[in-house]
């Protein structure tokens, strides 16, 4: 928007040279019968100015557009499954009868389950036990991209647990730790305050199905204090 | 005349921007696709680093990307030798998996959906699938009933298939597959 002006200024200016031409084609005699093509001349110029102008113009709503749509987009999934995960849990978004917006590109041998986080109120402690099938917890922040992504071999003793916060939280967490104190907890620090956790549990045969599903929604998804 | 320039630079610029723009993340974009064979993926799409575009793609939809570390997604919209995958025709999709812990082979509609009831089936896991004695696997997806591993094809609509490779050591490293180590997609007939 604010580019507006500033590219439209060349096309502004092109304009003027016709009727100059013009003018002076009136006034000399011998000028007058250049007069015509100078004029076309002039309005061909400013037409491929005026173009030029509206490609640079192109281009810059192209890239603010792209840059925008993650932004103000109200159908991706942080927004489609911002109100899971408030009973402390993951919950499944997979399988049918759920009420909730499809997941695209699901994989149907797949239970996923979703916990929207907001950081606003405090970090998060994610804990997450290991079953019998494979897992697979990933966090995605609003706006997209995914900041970590951690497969149940990682799981120490079956448990995968991490804290999730914010640059200040970090901060401020780090002044508090003791000096000469191990901190034994993993902090995964997220540039923006909303986002997803989501637990994926493969089920390789159809009868895994019932413990992906009892894996993924059970990811433990509350606030650290 | 100045009035109208700046109307004609306005409007040459708004058109072309936003439907280049429609355009450009109307589907899985072209920036930061790797293509393996018939297979195609896109790498940082599980990443922190995500281009503009795909982020822009995955917003517009209710999508979540596996993560880099937890897996890799490959499309395939056509066969190997370019043709579109088309449900009418029998597939013979055959070779080696690469290392990963497990994997599922979907066949999908060409926005990622699965297809519904007649197709009873809609895919294969690694655990579910009959190799022969060399641990290659040979699937033959078509819509007739087919001997061995057969996956059911859509009667006349265009497919895709999903091949997903979760916990393999390949993750955020897709860049490396190459069209041997993926199974290949051949056209045998079609009906």
């Amino acid at each position: 928007m604010i580019a507006t002006p500033m590219t439209a200024d060349p096309a502004q200016d092109a304009p003027p040279p016709p009727p100059k031409a013009g003018a002076t084609g009136r006034r000399g005699g011998p000028l007058s019968r250049l007069g015509p093509l100078t004029r076309l001349g002039g309005a061909l110029r400013g037409w491929l100015l005026a173009t030029l102008a509206g490609l640079v113009l192109a281009g810059i709503v192209h890239i603010v557009t792209i840059l925008l749509i993650p932004r103000l987009s109200e159908s991706d999934a942080a927004s489609a499954y911002l109100l899971l995960g408030a009973t402390g849990r993951t919950e499944l978004v997979t399988g049918p009868g759920r009420g909730l917006a499809e997941l695209r590109d699901a994989d149907p041998a797949v239970a996923t389950a979703a916990c929207s986080y907001d950081l606003s109120g405090g970090p998060m402690r994610i804990v997450a036990r290991t079953g019998p099938v494979p897992l697979g917890l990933t966090l995605h922040r609003r706006g997209g991209g995914v900041l970590y992504a951690v497969t149940d071999r990682a799981a120490i003793r079956g448990v995968i647990e991490f804290i999730l916060l914010t640059e200040e939280q970090l901060a401020e967490r780090l002044t508090r730790d003791g000096d000469g104190q191990a901190v034994r907890e993993l902090r995964i620090v997220s540039d923006t305050l909303e986002g997803l956790v989501v637990a994926r549990a493969l089920a390789q045969r159809p009868s895994d199905r019932a413990d992906a599903e009892a894996s993924a929604a059970s990811v433990e998804c509350g606030l650290a204090e | 005349m100045r009035v109208l320039s700046l109307a004609y630079v306005i409007a040459l610029g708004a058109g072309i921007g936003l439907a280049s723009a429609h355009y450009a993340v109307a589907h899985r974009p072209v920036v930061g696709l790797v293509k393996i064979g018939a297979w195609q993926t896109w790498p940082s799409s599980g990443g922190r680093d995500i281009d503009p575009y795909m982020r822009a793609y995955l917003a517009r939809g209710v999508h979540l990307p596996l993560g880099a570390g937890e897996g890799v997604e490959l499309v395939a919209e056509a066969d190997d030798t370019g043709q579109e995958l088309d449900g009418r025709c029998r597939y013979r999709i055959a070779g080696t998996t690469p290392p990963t812990r497990a994997w599922t082979l979907t066949v999908n509609d060409l926005e990622g959906r699965v297809f519904g009831p007649p197709v009873s089936r809609t895919g294969f896991t690694d655990q579910e699938i009959v190799r022969d004695e060399s641990g290659m696997i040979a699937i033959v997806a078509a819509s007739a009933v087919q001997p061995g591993n057969w996956l059911p094809l859509p009667g006349n609509r265009r497919f895709a298939l999903r091949l997903r490779l979760y916990d393999t050591p390949l993750s955020g490293q897709a860049g490396e597959l190459r069209p041997d180590m993926l199974p290949r997609i051949s056209r045998v007939d079609c009906g």
